[in-house]
């Protein structure tokens, strides 16, 4: 029925706009990688910290920082050549939720490197947290 | 072998390569993280979470988030009571809302809320027409629903949706109940009972000239009879109920109860308050590691090689283990070796060793395992939870002693085939191969009976400490006891009698 198509459509919207299941993914790994004893009030704990980071411009630790970041390429890149295979970055980005299945991603034929692999995570997950 | 070490480091760094290739690797995760998931009940935190966000949709998520998560309010009762007239519904709905502490909510009660003027509107125009307009009642109830104490302790609906059309509009303002229950018996019996019909004026509880007559006789002098309990009148009423629950009842597919309302009211109350205390089955990922108890003969090892093979469960075997442990000749297999040359019973940290080496292989962690055989008693259960092995769900299969003698006594085996027999259950073809059968020596009388008292000493205990296992009758024949195994797998688990 129209009504109901239109309303699904609005409420997918709602989701993309927000970035709902990007935060959701986050919070349910937090719960499961910290696994606090008290589930809600942890929850509630990152969401106050989410909330006033937004409105005081102060950056909010992300789930990874560079030295994670860090190891996650040279676990990738395990000959040590410097540079990993573009199908690599691809389900790397997957793997972080950094990018969707069907996004188009630029192959410039040079393999990606440690530096540009750091700018591009942090540049993704900049832009998700920006929404909140 | 000669390898140099620059071969080993080639070799290890190709091993790592593929071990961490982001595009073939399985996944290792640690099994703590499925296990407080589930413990949790984290899946379903979530998803309450999603569904609020979407029916609200707030312009500001993370304070609403923040709001719903401070309420905590996932579980408490929502739900919608219908029936036919006489059926019992007021009264089953006021001892719910009584016994689960919620607010009760029905036509006339939203009608007479003082403070609000959408029920005087309602008052008004149910005054002058006997009926009011869907749009009115739909709102009446969003109101109250909004309500502090409705969303602090829940809500019963009594009566309401009327009709189809209400149902819908109640969904779409994105109220909708977990439980349905559905009160149904036949005509004849409401329309008698309905003749019945008393009421209480300064409680509005109602009762009935046979079956709930008050004992106090000051009540009984107030009880007056209701309106529109005539038989005609009660007739009409049927005949438009039956006309509007068919097309209502398909709205809550899988939330739906019917209780047949032509048994004691006590019995419709205990029914009713069973099923809404049950969590139906979620979405959650959810990875069975699940734990037979019972003694020789119970059925064991038939359950749980039909569940590994229906559902892909890895079947862990204790006796099986340790004698491949044996044949293999590892060091653990070494160690046992004695002991089962004695015939004595292996002590409980070896066999633990040798169960945690194949409960830690990725099979087991990825599709789940069926143990059985061990633990048999309280220590070994309290060794194996110390060590992180914990069973999500736990059964007991009880099987009478007769029957265990019947399965065992007559089991025989053909030493030039090795093929298995039974000689009730599955006997053999020719006279030639009965002929040449033999009987364990593990399967005469004495040593059954033996082996089965050791169990039932430990069996208190064992029970006692897996608190929420579910005890089943093991005494029917294999697909039967099946199908109960997989209904105690599938659906969560009856919440803790406290």
């Amino acid at each position: 029925m129209e009504a109901n198509s239109s309303r699904e459509l609005e409420a997918r919207n709602y989701l993309e706009k927000h970035r709902i299941m990007e935060l959701l993914t986050y919070l349910a790994s937090a719960l499961l990688f910290f696994r606090p004893e008290k589930p809600r009030e942890y929850l509630i704990s990152i969401l106050e910290r989410l909330r006033i980071a937004k409105v005081s411009g102060v950056a909010f630790p992300f789930f990874m920082d560079d030295s994670n970041i860090a190891a996650m390429f040279q676990m990738l890149d395990s000959s040590n050549k410097g540079s990993i295979s573009f199908i690599q970055y691809k389900e790397a980005l997957k793997t972080l939720g950094l990018c969707t299945a069907d996004e188009v991603l630029k192959d410039d034929g040079h393999g990606i490197t440690c530096e540009k692999f750091t700018r591009e995570v942090n540049k993704r997950t900049q832009e998700i947290w920006s929404t909140f | 072998m000669t390898r140099g070490p620059s071969d080993g480091g080639q070799q290890g760094a190709d091993a790592l390569h593929g071990d961490m290739d982001a595009t073939t690797a399985p996944h290792r995760i640690p099994p703590e993280m499925p296990q407080y998931g589930e413990a949790n009940h984290v899946f379903e935190l979530m998803q309450n979470m999603l569904e609020q966000l979407l029916i609200h949709q707030p312009k500001d998520p993370i304070p609403f988030m923040i709001d719903h998560l401070q309420r905590d309010n996932d579980y408490v009762p929502k739900i919608v009571i219908l029936g036919p007239p006489a059926s019992g519904k007021t009264t089953i709905a006021m001892w719910l809302g009584k016994h689960l502490n919620s607010n009760l909510l029905s036509v006339e009660s939203l009608i007479a809320q003082e403070y609000s003027s959408l029920a005087a509107d309602a008052r008004r125009h149910y005054q002058k027409f006997q009926t009011l307009p869907n749009t009115l009642l739909v709102r009446l109830v969003q109101e109250r629903l909004r309500e502090e104490d409705c969303v602090r302790r829940g809500w019963i609906l009594d009566g309401i949706p009327e009709t189809r059309e209400q149902a819908l509009m109640i969904q779409t303002l994105g109220v909708s109940p977990r439980h349905v229950i559905v009160l149904s018996a036949p005509d004849t019996v409401l329309i008698e009972r309905n003749l019945g019909k008393r009421i209480d004026p300064q409680t509005g509880e109602i009762y009935h000239t046979t079956f709930d007559w008050p004992p106090e006789s000051e009540i009984q002098n107030r009880l007056i009879v209701p309106a529109g309990v005539s038989e005609g009148e009660t007739a009409r009423r049927l005949l438009e109920y039956h006309r509007d629950i068919v097309r209502i009842l398909p709205s809550y597919p899988k939330i739906l109860k019917v209780i047949p309302a032509d048994q004691p009211c006590v019995d419709v109350f205990c029914q009713a308050l069973t099923y809404v205390q049950t969590m139906h089955r979620s979405n959650a990922p959810f990875t069975p590691r699940v734990l037979l108890c019972g003694p020789m003969g119970s059925g064991k090892s038939l359950q749980a090689a039909l569940l590994a093979q229906k559902y892909g469960l890895v079947n862990v075997c204790c006796g099986q283990l340790l004698k491949e442990a044996m044949a293999d000749k590892s060091k653990y297999g070494e160690m046992i070796r004695p002991f089962f040359e004695k015939e004595m019973a292996v002590p409980d940290n070896i066999i633990m060793k040798v169960l945690r080496q194949r409960l830690d292989q990725q099979d087991c962690v990825e599709r789940g395992w069926v143990l059985h055989g061990f633990p048999r008693d309280r220590d070994q259960a309290c060794l194996m939870d110390g060590l992180g092995y914990k069973p999500n769900r736990v059964f007991f299969l009880n099987v009478p002693f007769d029957s265990i003698i019947e399965r065992l006594t007559l089991r025989r085996t053909d030493p030039v085939t090795g093929e298995r027999y039974h000689l009730m259950y599955k006997p053999p073809p020719t006279m030639e191969i009965q002929a040449r059968l033999l009987q364990s020596p593990k399967d005469s009388e004495e040593q059954i009976k033996l082996r089965t008292d050791l169990f039932y000493r430990n069996s208190a205990e064992l029970e006692e400490f897996y608190g929420r296992a579910i005890t089943l009758n093991g005494d029917q024949d294999p697909y039967t006891v099946f199908e109960y195994i997989e209904s105690g797998i599938i659906n969560p688990l009856p919440k803790k009698v406290p």
